[in-house]
């Protein structure tokens, strides 16, 4: 089988079928760190980081773990992976693990990762499946980082924490609040749908 | 320490304030692609709920008489984890053997749930926040309770607007994302509609 | 490739055992940098009650809060006291419950007992983006300089926000911080 090549690789997953905006994986536990870009960052990088690593090693495993405790051996290196990110953060990060809590538990249970160690790295070799897992989880960073740049700007009148907005900017509130996620990020599907729905009929005619 | 709070507090707070899906944005993946009809999202959300029982009952116990007695609060997320894919395993194995109805109804969700995140999403917070048994429980069944409603209002939603004309493109999850921010919107509505003491 | 039951249990036996060697491996490494993490927290929380918190180093807060904070007593309840000299402020710890869970904190006053130098919380486990913005320097700034007095009842309204869609955390911090002027600062006095 051919191998695909890194830059292939990269543009694929970065962008012709984003992660969460393609498949809609692994919206799941990230959509609450939202309200701030400085949170949706630390838990992107995390989660690109176990992404990337859990690919290089189920790849790595793939010929001799049993087809039939396939997704239990799954489960267990991203487990692992994520504890570490957990460690790493608590002792580097301690005011973001606060904030981000058992967020980063529930890294496990995104889709991504699983998804990922499922279509791509039970059938490629070890080095292309880290790259495509790295850049599966940093295109899903892009995705959180534009819904938490509107949510912020918008929300607190700050960019990474720094202060953008003009005097007399009134926060809007929902924008923080639960529901302004869902409405964006709700948009921004229906904008590149609309988009390729276009780009079809015109291909059609 | 237990947080004194009233565990009727804890389910009401659970299904209504504080849903998992509209506000803390757990088990959104089988949400969105299991809600195109309403009678699977009721087999889902009931699956859901069952499960979600028995997994912080299970983990209660798992953490109070081994977890912490070892020591092993670093390794946690792995073993709740796999506390709850074996049970999934084994209640999907003896749902098979010894209630067949209810296997064919509920069976096929079962291995979509051990990767939800509400699931695991429950066990963590109900540790983090120190819930003691009682508290746990009437958690776990109330978080089940608030995912079932809210995937059920969905589905119901989604099943009247198949027949409606819609701007190009936000047919399918762009949908299902504004409606349920739509609900989320009416749900913090909610807030304040209890008072703890 | 066919493989047999005794090569799944293998695998999985020495796999589990590799996973929890080198996660207990991590652990013991990163121990001292949590340790001394979680420390530094308290004592930058401490700080951040008194209205001391401007902008240290965390290398400077460890000595900062070893020569200017010592351990006391106020009304019989054990605070942190800053001053050199007389005391000039008490961090006073309290502990309550909010919606979700188990509530804990400092409440600064000033050593006359007449002002709030600083609200702060150490755990709280309220939902993110809700509830959880009690952490917001927004909403506990509101409550630095605040006077009290033995009949100040803390509540919502002119000068003192609640956080938006988070009634029940927001009045679980007012009753939880009363609880603490009622007890720890003015105990014994009419109410």
């Amino acid at each position: 089988m051919a191998v695909e090549k890194p830059r292939a690789i990269i543009r694929r997953t970065l962008l012709t079928d984003n992660q969460v905006l393609r498949a809609i994986l692994g919206i799941c536990s990230s959509l609450a760190v939202t309200n701030t870009m400085k949170n949706s960052l630390v838990m992107g990088l995390g989660l690109s980081f176990v992404t990337g690593l859990s690919s290089l090693t189920l790849s790595a495993l793939r010929s001799v773990i049993p087809h039939r405790v396939r997704m239990l051996v799954q489960t267990l290196v991203i487990s692992a992976y994520v504890i570490f990110v957990d460690l790493l953060l608590k002792a580097y990060l301690p005011d973001i693990s606060k904030q981000l809590g058992p967020y980063v538990g529930l890294i496990i249970t995104n889709c991504i990762i699983m998804g990922r160690a499922e279509a791509y790295a039970q059938s490629n070799p070890p080095i292309p499946a880290m790259i495509d897992g790295l850049f599966a989880g940093l295109g899903y960073t892009g995705v959180l980082l534009i819904i938490s740049l509107i949510r912020e700007i918008l929300g607190f009148g700050t960019v990474f924490g720094m202060k953008v907005a003009f005097e007399g900017f009134v926060p809007w509130t929902i924008m923080i609040m639960p529901p302004a996620a869902f409405f964006i990020i709700g948009s921004i599907i229906w904008a590149i749908s609309a988009r390729q729905a276009k780009q079809a009929a015109k291909q059609a005619r | 320490m237990a947080p004194n709070i009233s565990p009727l507090i804890i389910f009401l707070a659970s299904i209504i304030t504080s849903n998992m899906i509209l506000s803390n944005f757990l088990g959104m993946c089988s949400y969105l692609s299991v809600s195109g009809e309403y009678r699977t999202a009721t087999g889902l959300g009931m699956a859901v709920t069952l499960v979600l029982v028995l997994t912080t009952a299970i983990n209660w116990l798992v953490y109070q008489y081994v977890i912490l007695p070892l020591e092993l609060v670093y390794l946690q997320y792995i073993i709740f984890i796999m506390v709850i894919a074996a049970l999934v395993q084994i209640l999907e194995m003896g749902m098979d053997r010894f209630t067949p109805d209810l296997h064919a109804k509920l069976g096929i969700f079962l291995p979509l749930i051990t990767v939800n995140c509400a699931i695991l999403g429950v066990t963590l917070f109900m540790v983090i926040r120190s819930y003691n048994f009682v508290q746990s429980l009437l958690f776990g069944l109330g978080s089940g309770l608030g995912w079932w409603l809210a995937i059920n209002m969905l589905a119901a939603i989604r099943e009247k607007m198949a027949k409606v004309k819609l701007p190009p493109g936000i047919r399918g999850p762009a949908l299902s994302f504004i409606i349920t921010g739509i609900m989320a919107m009416a749900f913090v509505g909610f807030s304040g509609i209890f008072t703890i003491q | 490739m066919k493989k047999g039951h005794v090569y799944t249990l293998l695998f999985m036996l020495l796999i589990s055992a590799v996973l929890t060697f080198a996660l207990a491996a991590a652990y013991e490494g990163f121990k001292p940098a949590i340790r001394k993490n979680a420390a530094l927290q308290e004592q930058r929380a401490v700080l951040y009650a008194l209205g001391l918190d401007t902008g240290l180093k965390d290398a400077e807060v460890e000595a900062f809060y070893k020569d200017s904070i010592r351990e006391g007593e106020l009304n019989g309840v054990p605070v942190l006291v800053y001053g050199q000299g007389g005391p000039q402020a008490y961090a006073v710890p309290f502990e309550g419950s909010a919606l979700w869970g188990a509530l804990r904190g400092y409440l600064g006053v000033s050593a006359p007992l007449d002002q709030i130098t600083g609200v702060v919380f150490t755990y709280q486990n309220e939902t993110p983006g809700l509830g959880g913005r009690i952490n917001e320097e927004v909403y506990k700034e509101q409550f630095r300089g605040l006077p009290i007095t033995p009949d100040t009842v803390l509540s919502y309204g002119e000068g003192l926000d609640a956080v938006t869609g988070a009634t029940q955390t927001s009045a679980a911090v007012l009753r939880t911080l009363n609880k603490a002027l009622r007890e720890s600062i003015f105990p014994g006095e009419a109410k």
